[in-house]
């Protein structure tokens, strides 16, 4: 078992050092190998640890592997540990898999890409750092793990950093994360110094003690509990992009379109939602935290859909609808349904993996053309992306049946995020009612767009060049076989994993690895919800597929008029809320500003100017002076040594007299 | 006593007041021989000390070898005076102000001006050992023996004089004649003359 | 101690070098010009031997009436001064050849130049500190306007003569108050009459301002210095050598051995004067070099600085401060040897040069020398871990214990702004482009100088303890 979960984590290590450090010496296949083959038996293991861990005996489902002491410091002591528990086993078994359809499929997806061993590097090297972020044991090592993803996105998204936009792309992802790490950092601090521990087991076990505390800051009374989740969820807001923090994610779809799927669907961004799942014991005794993280996801997941029915760009679109299914995590974990968040993170990297390598299919066949306006009809030129997409969208607007053979039947995310809204309604709260009311809304935008997705990418008639059509073909093998997997996934991972997860045999299933109590309670009144909240859901989606086949397959025109009744409403939407120019004149010119003003007058004009150049000018001008002493007539050499005497001996007639 | 103390005053008189023409005169070979004058002065003052050695030395020394040869050479040079003097003006405040101000110090800390303990005249008092032997006869006598180091290390400063005096000034031209004795010495009638006998009417060839 | 046997014994190095010396004066002057390579040689070799009679045995106590003391310090100092000598030496017939001033007097005046040199360091009278500063001066003087067809050469020849005999002068003036007023010569007895009481006296300190005073020009402490950079500049570069490495070891050495004896009663107040001194020339070495173009004036400048630096810790007063007096002025002969070797080595279509943008490129076209005056100029800057850190480390550690930590402070700040021209040789041999590249000359002896003087420098960054070890058994005789 320990040798299994240090395989996990580190082949992805050995794989990266293998083929980034040593590209030059073997080559593109090798690389591809190496990093494939590594992912694929984490992939196994991972599988492996899953059965053991989730299914195993309640007392073997916590598994520490301590690997050596990192920090000693007084009473910090902090430890390079694997902690494997089922929230960490799930999520290894997420990671891993979609890493390695990922790998997989950029083999065939990068192929005519020119350094291919980097790309595979970053990959593995990714998977690494997000495995060392789900398996830690304490907080440090989680921020340890946090940063090493925010860098590897980092790297991906400004792969090909020959393009502008790409590097503009990942300095905004980095820096907009440098926020949310800020928060996460603080929030650690605020712990330790809480609790004198980063371990998370001493901090579930001492948290409660603190639940009451009161802690002053700038002459407020806050609560110390809240104060640190608050800016632990900060971190989280930062890397899942949540309301505030989102601005990055769209732009990220400048990287690759692999990057996109592992990274800004699958992976990366849903470890704020793990991170709430895992310190789920800590949020748990703060109401007022739950509230603002209900609030939030809520928040996004409405914004997010509200963006994504007016976009284009074929990435953004999904990465719009990405964000806003993280704020249906997010919100999960607000009214204290984990388990079900979890669930949700579950079957959507499946599902988003699956519809994100789909459109990098769809762009792959069109050559690099990403604007559904220049798309249709592509069904024809890729017949099997065009079923597997169907699958994903299907799984992202939650269709299935309710009710039948007890929990309904349908694809993945019809499960997960029914469950979800169920749980929202069932917490009889304001929040959670404000939460499932936009959640319904949301569910309705949901369907829309991705079928007008769908229907302006494969239907009608295609409007690109036709050179481009001429030569538009069917993805090859290596990066259907993953769309198939993952496909299978959309399909089936709700339906077979439903009863463990928000199911009756959750507790078993789950063991200690989230707060039990509030799970207990909401899956129960989730369960117990009238008939019409579960069939409500099912009503908004197919109303949307509906609506949108109106308009976009029956009557085209209908969208340019629903923009000329609405034009301001539109156009807020289609500029994100005016987010990024928001931000421009509230942060980005005012830092500048600021920047330049401390550059040219606090450090050129007054730091140089009296420190390092003033000092030179005036040495140098000293040395001139000195220099003119230094005439080169021996009277005035003579005469200097004289006042020297004169001087000395005044000194000491003085001193003594 | 009073006589010693006028011929002192008179001799210390001299000797500051040639000293100062000696830097104030316009005319260089003034100013030597103002030097001679301030030479002859201090070797009376030794002489008023009862150094009698040191004052011929001085006389002999200073006034026949030195100054002589410095009078030779200020009279061979070319001086430019009004070039020399130039700047003279200028430096004669400042310079005179920290001259005056450094004599009066020393004189302040030697107790001669103002009141300090252990002036000079409370040394004086207490006196130099006066022995009966004469000057020349005591330095001869420790010169060769307590000295011995100094005077031989002495004898070295005045080898390097001479080497640097010719280091600095000898040099030897091509195509110059000099007289070389050991040649002329050794110089055989065989290589200064031929006998040739020369035919009648024939001339030499 | 008494006369006789003893004396011969102790002082045999001296007697040696003398003897040897005229030997090859009569030699040379019988055999002419002819000989000089024969000379020089031969007396190089006797400045070793006469090195290595210092310790062979070695031998401590006073002879000649107490006029001549040998002991750890004095032999250490002497071994320091005969070879450097004997190395300014060898480094001087290339560059006397090409300007053809290549004459066997100047191993004559060499040799007794050091030997003045020695005769200072072993002094124990007043008159002997003046005879032996008097045979060093006036050899030096001599050497340094020995290119006597230069202008610039005779000029610093003249103006190191006249601004030495003000200082010789003032030397005097002061001998002559402290004996007026102690009684005696002889150190032993001025140290008495002044811990008698006479130290209370104003007129021995004035003798002891002006007695430091001149002794202060030889070592061209800021403000007896002027002379300095104009001999360094005019001088022949291998004379400007020597000057830069023996009279400074042999002055320092000097004040050491007066200020540490005779005058120890008079601590506070010669303190203060070494302070002053140390503080000005740390301050001008470090800011007046960086005007300089010319690298002979700029070592001027670098002497200057250095000796500040050395003075500090002489002001300290303590044993730690000697040693590392000791310390750093053998790491710093060491190190300006090999500058001027460097320096020697540089051609321009077979002209010497010594501008200090001569120097660019010369990483390209001569990497080894490039390296060597690196090491030099880095060591110089007292970068860690260097060898010339290590010497100043132990200066200012001195310093700092003995409670002179403002000097201490301003001491390492201007150590900082002195790296700005030490760094900016490296900046330029390293990354300037070069104008005409100078000369490959074939490997001579100022080559091999750089060479060994790189690897001894190299060799005591990396182990300084033994040369500490060294340093520390010296100070220890003036402290017992």
């Amino acid at each position: 078992m320990d040798l299994a979960v240090k395989l996990i984590v580190f082949l992805p290590l050995l794989a990266a050092a293998i083929a980034g450090l040593f590209c030059r010496v073997i080559g593109d296949r090798p690389a591809q190998f190496v990093t494939c083959a590594a992912l694929l038996a984490a992939a196994v293991l991972s599988c492996w640890v899953f059965v053991r861990i989730g299914f195993g005996p309640a007392d073997q489902k916590l598994v520490v592997v301590k690997l050596s002491t990192w920090i000693g410091s007084g009473t910090l002591d902090v430890d390079w540990a694997l902690r494997i528990d089922t929230l960490t086993a799930v999520m290894l078994v997420v990671v891993t898999v979609v890493s390695s359809m990922v790998h997989v499929y950029s083999v065939g997806y990068m192929a005519e890409d020119a350094s291919i061993p980097r790309f595979m590097a970053y990959l593995s090297l990714f998977t690494f750092f997000m495995l060392m972020l789900v398996t830690s044991d304490n907080l440090v090592q989680m921020f340890f793990g946090w940063e090493g993803v925010g860098l590897a996105s980092y790297l991906l998204i400004g792969f090909w950093f020959d393009k502008p936009s790409a590097n503009a792309a990942a300095i905004k992802a980095f820096l907009v994360n440098r926020v949310g790490d800020f928060g996460f950092a603080l929030g650690i601090f605020a712990v330790w110094m809480l609790t004198g521990s980063v371990s998370f087991n001493e901090i579930f076990a001492k948290a409660g003690d603190f639940a009451k505390m009161n802690i002053q800051f700038l002459g407020m009374e806050l609560n110390a509990l809240t104060t640190c989740c608050l800016l632990l969820f900060v971190g989280a807001m930062g890397k899942s992009a949540q309301l505030g923090l989102h601005t990055w994610l769209p732009d990220a779809m400048e990287g690759p379109t692999p990057v996109s799927a592992l990274i800004h669907a699958a992976t990366m961004v849903t470890a704020g939602v793990f991170m709430v799942a895992r310190l789920s014991p800590l949020f748990e005794l703060s109401q007022t935290a739950l509230a603002v993280v209900t609030l939030v996801g809520a928040a996004t997941a409405f914004f997010a859909a509200t963006v994504g029915l007016t976009q284009f760009d074929i990435k953004r679109v999904i990465a719009y609808s990405t964000c806003s299914q993280l704020g249906y995590m997010f919100f999960a974990c607000g009214v204290g349904a984990y388990s079900a968040a979890m669930f949700h993170l579950m079957t959507h990297a499946f599902f988003k993996a699956l519809l994100f390598l789909g459109a990098g299919s769809v762009i792959h066949c069109l050559h690099h053309e990403q604007d559904m306006r220049a798309m249709g009809g592509v069904r024809e030129k890729a017949p099997q992306t065009f079923a597997l997409m169907w699958v994903g969208t299907l799984a992202l607007a939650g269709i299935g049946v309710p009710v039948i053979l007890g929990h309904g039947l349908g694809f993945a995310g019809f499960y997960s995020k029914d469950i979800i809204l169920e749980a929202a309604f069932g917490a009889h709260s304001t929040v959670g009612f404000v939460a499932f009311w936009l959640g319904i809304l949301g569910a309705f935008m949901t369907a829309f767009y991705s079928a007008r997705l769908m229907f302006m990418t494969f239907y009608g008639k295609y409007r690109g060049d036709h050179h481009t059509w001429d030569h538009a073909h069917e993805s090859p093998p290596s990066m259907l076989i993953p769309l198939y997997v993952l496909g299978l996934g959309a399909v089936f991972a709700g339906i077979v994993a439903y009863n463990w997860f928000v199911g009756d045999s959750w507790q078993a299933f789950w063991g200690k690895s989230i707060a039990i109590a509030s799970t207990k309670e909401i899956l129960h009144h989730a369960h117990e919800v009238p008939l019409w909240v579960k069939v409500l859901p099912l009503v908004m989606a197919l109303s949307g597929i509906a609506l949108s086949y109106l308009y976009y397959v029956k009557s085209p025109d209908l969208p340019a008029r629903t923009i000329a009744a609405f034009p301001s409403l539109h156009r807020f939407f289609f500029n994100k809320w005016f987010f990024d120019e928001l931000y421009d004149r509230l942060f980005v010119r005012p830092s500048l500003a600021l920047g330049k003003a401390l550059w040219k007058k606090g450090d050129v004009a007054i730091i140089d100017g009296v420190g390092p150049d003033g000092i030179a000018a005036g040495t140098q001008g000293f040395s001139s002076v000195l220099s003119r002493f230094q005439s080169g007539y021996l009277y005035h050499y003579a005469f200097a040594m004289l006042v020297g005497v004169a001087g000395l001996v005044t000194y000491f007639l003085l001193a003594k007299g | 006593m009073e006589l010693q103390a006028l011929a002192f005053y008179v001799f210390a008189a001299i000797t500051v007041v040639s000293a100062a023409m000696v830097v104030g005169s316009r005319n260089p070979v003034y100013s030597v021989l103002y030097l001679i004058l301030a030479f002859f002065n201090a070797a009376a003052l030794f002489l008023l000390l009862g150094a009698e050695f040191i004052a011929m030395i001085l006389v002999i020394v200073y006034v026949g070898a030195v100054a002589v040869l410095f009078l030779f050479v200020v009279m061979m040079l070319d001086i430019n005076l009004t070039e020399l003097k130039q700047g003279f003006l200028r430096y004669l405040p400042v310079g005179a102000t920290i001259g005056v101000v450094l004599l009066l110090e020393i004189l302040f800390a030697l107790g001669v001006l103002g009141a300090s303990k252990g002036t000079v005249a409370e040394l004086a008092a207490k006196g130099v050992p006066v022995s009966s032997v004469e000057n020349t006869r005591a330095l001869g006598r420790v010169l060769y023996t307590q000295y011995f180091y100094l005077f031989q290390a002495a004898g070295l400063v005045l080898l390097v004089a001479m080497i640097g005096a010719i280091v600095l000034t000898l040099r030897q031209r091509p195509g110059v004649r000099r007289q070389n004795v050991g040649d002329q010495l050794y110089r055989r009638r065989d290589k200064a003359v031929t006998v040739v006998k020369v035919p009648t009417r024939g001339g030499v060839r | 101690m008494a006369t006789g046997i003893d004396s011969w014994t102790l002082a045999r190095p001296e007697i040696f070098l003398a003897a040897a010396t005229c030997l090859l004066l009569i030699w040379g002057v019988v055999r002419g010009e002819r000989s000089v390579n024969l000379v020089s040689g031969a007396t190089a070799l006797a400045l070793v031997a006469t090195a290595a009679l210092l310790f062979l045995p070695f031998r401590e106590g006073t002879a000649f009436a107490s006029l001549f003391v040998v002991d750890r310090l004095t032999a250490t100092m002497k071994a320091l001064v005969l070879v450097s000598s004997a190395v300014a030496l060898l480094m001087s017939r290339a560059y006397f050849e090409k300007v053809g001033a290549w004459r066997f007097e100047y191993p004559i005046l060499l040799a007794l130049a050091a030997l003045g040199m020695m005769l200072m360091i072993s002094a124990n009278d007043l008159m002997s500190v003046y005879v032996g500063l008097e045979l060093q001066s006036l050899a030096l003087y001599v050497v340094a306007s020995f290119q006597r067809d230069d202008a610039r050469s005779t000029e610093a020849g003249v103006k190191y003569f006249v601004l030495g005999s003000v200082a010789s002068g003032l030397l005097l003036f002061g001998a002559s108050l402290i004996y007026g007023y102690c009684g005696s010569t002889q150190f032993a007895r001025i140290s008495q009459a002044l811990l008698e009481g006479r130290a209370a006296e104003l007129g021995v300190v004035v003798g002891l301002v002006f007695f430091v005073t001149g002794l202060a020009f030889k070592v061209s402490a800021v403000p007896f210095h002027m002379w300095t950079p104009d001999v360094y500049e005019g001088a022949p570069t291998p004379v400007t050598a020597l000057f830069a490495a023996a009279p400074k070891v042999a002055a320092i050495s000097l004040l050491v051995s007066v200020l540490m004896g005779p005058f120890k009663p008079l601590f506070a107040q010669w303190q203060q004067i070494l302070v002053a001194a140390a503080v000005l020339s740390m301050l001008l070495g470090a800011v007046a070099a960086i005007r300089q173009t010319n690298i002979k004036r700029l070592m001027a400048y670098s002497s200057i600085g250095n000796v500040g630096y050395i003075l500090l810790g002489l002001a300290s007063g303590t044993e730690k401060g000697v040693q590392g007096v000791v310390f750093f002025l053998a790491i710093y002969v060491v190190m300006s040897l090999g500058v001027f070797a460097v320096i020697l080595t540089m051609q321009r279509q077979g002209k010497m040069v010594e501008e200090i943008a001569d120097l660019a490129g010369l990483a390209r076209t001569r990497p080894m020398i490039a390296f060597a005056m690196l090491l030099f100029m880095f060591s110089l800057a007292g970068i860690p871990p260097l060898a010339g850190f290590w010497g100043k480390l132990y200066i200012f550690m001195a310093a700092i214990e003995a409670k002179l930590v403002i000097p201490a402070v301003l001491g390492v700040l201007c150590s900082v702004v002195a790296s700005y021209y030490y760094l900016r040789i490296v900046k330029v041999m390293y990354i300037d482009e070069p104008g005409v590249a100078l000369d490959r000359t074939p490997i001579g002896v100022n080559a091999i100088v750089a060479g060994v003087g790189a690897a001894v420098v190299a060799l005591f960054s990396l182990l300084p303890q033994p040369l500490g070890t060294a340093a520390a058994a010296a100070a220890k005789g003036l402290f017992p």
